[in-house]
C-alpha cells in the first residue's frame, strides 16, 4: 500500500507571479522508490488546522534531469497551492508519496516520432517532463507543442522551453497562443477553439505525420482539442489526457459525524444513497454487511470481491457507527475521513446513513 | 489557470467524450463502475487460466500441450496486468489472488444465471467445467471469438489507462482464440471428432450467448454516460453469433 515519505526542498524557484518550482530531495534510502517516468505526479499531504489536505502535483524535471522538481500555480482559495507559493522554504519537508500516473507514451531511442503537445497554463508541468525527457532520449523524434496563456507573463517554463530549442536544435517548436495579448500573428491569440486548431493544422502542423499526442488542460478545452484531433484523422489511442490532478474540488476530509451511537436494539435503520437516490431499509444486526443488506434490498450497490482486497464497495458512513471487520484497501486517512469497505461492514448504532457517491 | 470560462463538471466531461488517465481524478461512481468493469476482467482471466489448467494433461500431443500451458500463463499474466490498474485505486494485489477459488467450477449440468455467483466477478461461462481436449477446444473457441469482441469494446473504455493495457491484450487473446480454432481442426477431421465437437457447441453456445450480459440492460446507459461503454449488449451479441456461426460452418460441424 503507499505511503507517505518525507522530501526535502532544495530549492524554490519562483516561475511566475503566481508559480514556484519546487525542487525536491528523497533520503538516499527512498531515491529508488521516488525514481520516476516522465509525465507522472506526486501526491503530497499536509495538515492544514485539523485538516488534512492532499494535493497532486505533476513532476516537471525530465527523467535525466537528476533531479524530482515539481511545478506548482496558486489557485485562488487553494490552501495548499497558496501555502507551497508563500511559504515554503529550502530546508523544509513535505511528506509525498511516490510518483504515480500513466501519463506518458514508452519511449525508443531507436525510433523518429513525431510527437505533438497541447498545455494551458499549469498544464505545462507534465509537458515539460515529457519533452524534456523525449528530447534527451529519442534523439530523432521531434516535439510540436502548443501552449495556452492568458498573457505572456504568466507562462511557466518560458525560458526553459526556449533553452530547449537552442539545445536540440530543429526538434522543438513551441506555438504560443495567448489569450488577452495580441500577437503579430492573429492565429496565435485569443482562445483555443475548433476554427483555430482547424488553422493550426493547415498551416503550422502537419496530422498526418503525428504518432502520438499529449493534452493537459481544462476540461472543455482537453474535449475541443481531443474531438478536433480526432477530425483530422489522429486515432483515440494515438492521444494521451491528462486532467489537472488538483482542478477537481478537493474532498472535504471530515471525520464521520456520529450524531447517534446509543446502541439499544438488535435492528439498524439504513438509509443509502446510490446513484443520487436514497432508499432506508431496516436490517437485522446478525453480522451480515451493509453491502448485503443493500442488495437483498435491490440496490445495484458496487461490489466486486466481497474480501475487503479490491475496494470497489467503498462507501461514506455519514451518520451512525459501523465496524469493518477487515480492511485491506482504504488508507488510514479514508477511514479517518469515514470511508468504508461496504461489504466488511456491520451496523453498531443503531441507525446508519451510507452513501455511495461521496 | 484558464478555469474561468471553462469549467466543466467531471460528468460532463465523460459524457462528452472525455477521458481520464489518473486515480485522483474519478468521482467515486465512475470508480465504482470502472473497478467493477476491471474485476469482472480480472476474475475472468483468472478463472479462464484456472479452468485451463486440466487441458493441459488431456492435449493430444506435445505441441497441444505447449499451446494449453501458454494460454494458462498468459490469461493469468493479462488479469496482472489489469490487477497492476486496479492497485492504483487501493486494490491489495497481493491478497487479490487469494480471494477466491478460481479453479472451482459447478457440475456441468448446472443452470447458471448470467448474473454473478458467489464471490467473485467471474462471467457466468467460466462457472462451466471442461471435460476434454475437445471440450477445451470448443469452448476456446467461441469464447474466444466473444472475448474479442469484448475486449474490442473495453478497449475504448474512457479511463485511458485501462484502454492501453486492454489493446495489448487483444492480440494475446486472439491467439488464444486461434489456438483453439486449430486444434478444431485437427479434431474435425474424424466423423467422430466432429461429432464429439457438435455435442460440446450445443453445450458452450448458449453460455458463451450468455456472456453478453442481459439485452437492454438498464445499466449500460449509465455507464454509456461515463463513457465506460458504447455498443449495446444486443449489437455485440450478434456479431459474435454471425461470427461463430461463420467458424462452425467452416469446421463443417454446424
Amino acid at each position: 500500500m503507499s505511503r507517505f515519505t518525507p522530501l526535502e526542498v532544495t530549492d524554490v524557484r519562483r516561475e511566475t507571479r503566481d508559480a514556484v518550482v519546487l525542487t525536491l530531495k528523497p533520503d538516499p534510502a527512498d531515491a529508488e522508490a521516488f525514481a520516476f517516468t516522465q509525465g507522472q505526479y506526486l501526491t503530497f499531504r499536509r495538515m492544514f488546522g485539523a485538516e488534512e489536505l492532499r494535493r497532486s502535483y505533476s513532476i516537471c524535471s525530465g527523467v535525466d534531469d537528476g533531479c524530482l522538481k515539481v511545478g506548482i500555480k496558486r489557485v485562488e482559495g487553494g490552501a495548499f497551492s497558496t501555502w507551497a507559493n508563500e511559504e515554503v522554504k529550502v530546508g523544509d519537508h513535505i511528506d509525498a508519496m511516490p510518483p504515480m500516473g500513466r501519463f506518458f507514451t514508452p519511449i525508443d531511442p531507436a525510433t523518429a516520432k513525431t510527437y505533438l503537445g497541447f498545455a494551458a497554463g499549469s498544464g505545462i508541468t507534465p509537458v515539460i517532463s515529457i519533452i524534456k525527457t523525449i528530447l534527451a532520449r529519442e534523439p530523432q523524434s521531434t516535439f510540436t507543442l502548443v501552449y495556452a496563456n492568458r498573457q505572456m507573463h504568466s507562462i511557466m517554463f518560458r525560458e526553459e522551453l526556449e533553452d530547449l530549442k537552442n539545445i536540440y536544435l530543429g526538434r522543438l517548436s513551441v506555438i504560443h497562443i495567448l489569450k488577452s495579448e495580441g500577437q503579430e500573428i492573429d492565429l496565435f491569440t485569443g482562445r483555443i477553439d475548433d476554427h483555430k486548431l482547424d488553422a493550426l493544422f493547415d498551416l503550422w502542423i502537419d496530422a498526418e505525420s503525428v504518432d502520438a499526442a499529449f493534452i493537459c488542460g481544462p476540461e472543455a478545452l482537453m474535449l475541443t482539442i481531443a474531438d478536433n484531433l480526432r477530425k483530422h484523422g489522429i486515432a483515440d489511442e494515438q492521444i494521451k489526457f491528462e486532467l489537472f490532478a488538483s482542478s477537481q474540488p478537493g474532498r472535504a476530509v471530515k471525520p464521520a459525524v456520529s450524531r447517534e451511537t446509543s446502541v439499544t436494539g438488535n435492528s439498524c435503520a439504513v438509509s443509502v444513497t446510490l446513484d443520487g437516490a436514497t432508499r432506508s431499509f431496516t436490517m437485522p444486526k446478525d453480522g451480515n454487511s451493509i453491502l448485503d443488506a443493500a442488495v437483498a434490498n435491490d440496490m445495484d450497490a458496487p461490489y466486486s470481491c466481497k474480501a475487503g482486497v479490491c475496494s470497489t464497495c467503498r462507501a461514506r458512513v455519514l451518520e451512525g457507527e459501523v465496524e469493518m471487520a477487515v480492511n485491506h484497501a482504504l488508507e488510514d486517512y479514508e477511514v479517518r475521513a469515514g470511508y468504508v469497505l461496504s461489504c466488511q461492514c456491520v451496523p453498531v448504532s443503531d441507525k446508519v446513513v451510507l452513501s455511495y457517491d461521496e | 489557470m484558464m478555469n474561468d470560462a471553462d469549467t466543466m463538471s467531471i460528468e460532463d466531461y465523460l459524457a462528452g467524450g472525455g477521458k481520464l488517465s489518473s486515480p485522483d481524478n474519478v468521482p467515486p461512481r465512475y470508480r465504482a463502475e470502472l473497478l467493477r468493469l476491471m474485476s469482472s476482467f480480472v476474475d475472468s482471466e483468472l478463472a479462464g487460466s484456472a479452468g485451463f489448467a486440466d487441458a493441459i494433461n488431456w492435449a493430444p500431443g506435445i505441441s497441444q500441450r505447449i499451446a494449453a500451458s501458454r494460454i494458462v500463463l498468459e490469461k493469468a499474466a493479462s488479469a496482472e496486468k489489469v490487477l497492476d490498474l486496479m492497485e492504483d485505486f487501493g486494490t491489495d494485489k497481493a491478497l487479490y489472488n487469494r480471494a477466491h477459488d478460481w479453479a472451482t467450477r459447478q457440475p456441468r449440468d448446472a443452470k447458471v444465471d448470467p448474473r454473478r455467483q458467489g464471490g467473485d466477478m467471474r462471467l457466468s461461462v467460466f462457472h462451466a467445467p471442461l471435460i476434454s481436449w475437445t471440450d477445451a477446444c470448443v469452448m476456446n473457441l467461441l469464447m474466444g471469438l466473444a472475448t474479442g469482441i469484448q475486449l474490442r469494446e473495453l478497449a475504448q473504455v474512457s479511463y485511458i489507462p485501462l484502454a492501453d493495457v486492454i489493446r495489448d491484450i487483444i492480440p494475446v487473446e486472439a491467439r488464444h482464440k486461434e489456438l483453439g480454432r486449430v486444434g478444431l481442426v485437427e479434431i474435425c477431421a474424424t466423423e467422430e471428432g466432429r461429432s464429439e465437437a457438435a455435442a460440446s457447441v450445443d453445450y458452450w453456445f448458449p453460455r458463451v450467448a450468455d456472456s453478453f450480459g442481459a439485452v437492454g440492460s438498464g445499466r449500460f446507459e449509465r455507464l454509456a454516460r461515463m463513457g465506460l461503454r458504447h455498443r449495446s449488449n444486443k449489437d455485440q451479441l450478434e456479431e459474435w453469433t454471425q461470427a461463430a456461426q461463420a467458424q462452425l460452418a467452416a469446421l463443417k460441424i454446424r
